[in-house]
């Protein structure tokens, strides 16, 4: 995508945000025994969402680097891992804040919060895996396994509400435990949020494209400079 | 000391090729000739197997300190000392499980034998995973011996299950930071998230085992195997491109 395609998705992906806002705060119902701060949920699980759908792209990503060692896959499993880790960060963020006044703490060691704080660490380490390994193939490489190994995390997050007893609220959109008004509000946010996270992934493609393509062109004037070819390791 | 770390795998690798035998005979032939050249090397220096016993005895007597044990409440902070010297522990060896490989340049020489990097793999985890359990061999009894908690057959088979989830993904992850800058900071960093599945449930069977409450022994037991098996495979699946990179 060109960066003019870019801005234009970016200044889309804001806007559609806004609507989302005016939904949760203009047009669905405050909620009967939380009261206003319930409004957390349609912004806190639409983005536990997206991260699901980064940690995919990462894993993915990751697949076909191994078995194709396609390079657009590397950079997209690469974007997928900041994006993800950003989602993660504000679904973990809107939990505390959420959690505070309905429990009485901002955390506790329930199933859902923990797998999710280790789902935060894994993904972390992830990033510090393309930051410590060799640029490039090697890096590519680990980072596959390391994203292949995390994303058995995922699924550990989503079902741990019922796997075990936890105090997270369990599945309301499909058990349809939530009125129509709320349910419209949490749709809208629902796909704004993914496209948000789309269009975030794509603008970290482009830069992480570019970054190859300037790292391409420097190491050869390196490699002139030293008058050697620099060994492995 | 490159030539001994070297010779068994490149024997083994070109004695099973001479006699031609099944792949899956080669593969073991290979694996048990690196995880028995690991296990003679730490047995001529000794370096790490004393070091973890008393690394774990270490641990003990920190918990001690930390947690203010008295007899009531043993049941419930034991299965926890268990699992975090157990954690520690395995952190070390693993990350020994490659270092002398990469202070000598030998991994690279035994990947460049025809032995599958797999195979290789699978004796280096083998052996990693056998010197964890000579450590364990140390620390059950010590911690039933200090804290006066009983020692069954379920707290032995969790630990000995569930260290060979850990061993798999430790030593991939070892084999991995063995390549990489800051590698003692990246292995925790990589494997304590990873590992927490068999804390989890490995912690639930000890505690259930020690009177500290919780239930469900045998589901434990069933779920570490079927982590085993998930981990195992993956990892089996992975290793060559963390190996032979």
């Amino acid at each position: 995508m060109t960066d003019k395609r870019l801005e234009t998705a970016a200044v889309g992906a804001v806007a559609l945000m806004l609507v989302a806002a005016g939904f949760i705060f203009l047009y669905a119902p405050t909620d009967a025994l939380q009261g206003p701060v319930q409004r957390i949920f349609y912004l806190h699980v639409s983005s536990a969402i997206a991260a699901y759908g980064c940690f995919a792209v990462v894993l993915l990503g990751g697949i076909v680097y191994l078995w194709k060692e396609n390079a657009t896959a590397d950079r997209l499993a690469r974007a997928g891992a900041v994006v993800g880790l950003v989602f993660t960060t504000v679904t973990l963020v809107m939990g505390m804040i959420w959690a505070k006044p309905i429990w009485g703490t901002f955390w506790t060691w329930d199933a859902r919060l923990t797998s999710t704080l280790v789902l935060w660490i894994i993904y972390a380490g992830y990033l510090m895996v393309r930051r410590l390994a060799e640029p490039g193939r090697q890096a590519a490489r680990f980072a596959a396994v390391v994203g292949i190994f995390g994303f058995i995390d995922v699924p550990v997050v989503h079902f741990s509400v019922t796997w075990w007893r936890t105090q997270h609220p369990g599945p309301v959109v499909i058990n349809d435990a939530l009125p129509p008004q709320m349910l419209v509000a949490f749709f809208i946010t629902m796909a704004s949020t993914l496209f948000l996270a789309a269009v975030m992934i794509a603008i970290r493609y482009r830069i992480e494209l570019l970054t190859d393509q300037a790292a391409e062109r420097v190491v050869p004037a390196q490699v002139v400079a030293h008058g050697e070819v620099g060994t492995a390791r | 000391m490159l030539v001994v770390s070297l010779a068994p795998a490149a024997d083994a690798a070109k004695y099973a090729a001479d006699l031609g035998r099944g792949t899956l005979m080669r593969f073991a032939t290979i694996a048990l000739a690196v995880a028995r050249k690991d296990l003679m090397s730490e047995w001529r220096t000794r370096e790490l197997v004393p070091a973890l016993a008393q690394f774990v005895v270490l641990a003990l007597v920190i918990a001690n300190f930390g947690f203010q044990f008295d007899s009531r409440n043993a049941p419930a902070i034991a299965p926890g000392v268990l699992w975090m010297a157990l954690v520690f522990a395995g952190l070390v060896a693993f990350g020994r499980a490659f270092a002398a490989e990469r202070e000598q340049s030998s991994l690279d020489a035994m990947l460049l034998t025809p032995a599958s990097p797999a195979a290789i793999f699978t004796g280096k985890a083998l052996a990693a995973g056998l010197l964890l359990v000579v450590c364990e061999a140390v620390l059950l009894p010590a911690l039933a011996l200090f804290f006066n908690v009983p020692l069954s057959f379920a707290v032995v088979s969790a630990v000995l299950l569930a260290t060979v989830g850990m061993a798999v993904l430790g030593c991939l992850f070892a084999a991995m930071v063995a390549r990489v800058r800051a590698r003692e900071l990246l292995l925790p960093l990589l494997t304590l998230p990873l590992w927490i599945p068999f804390i989890v449930v490995g912690g639930q069977a000890v505690q259930a085992a020690m009177g500290g409450g919780g239930g469900g022994a045998s589901q434990a037991t069933g779920l570490l195997i079927d982590l085993d098996i998930l981990f195992v495979v993956l990892t089996s699946l992975t290793a060559r491109f963390v190996l032979d990179d």
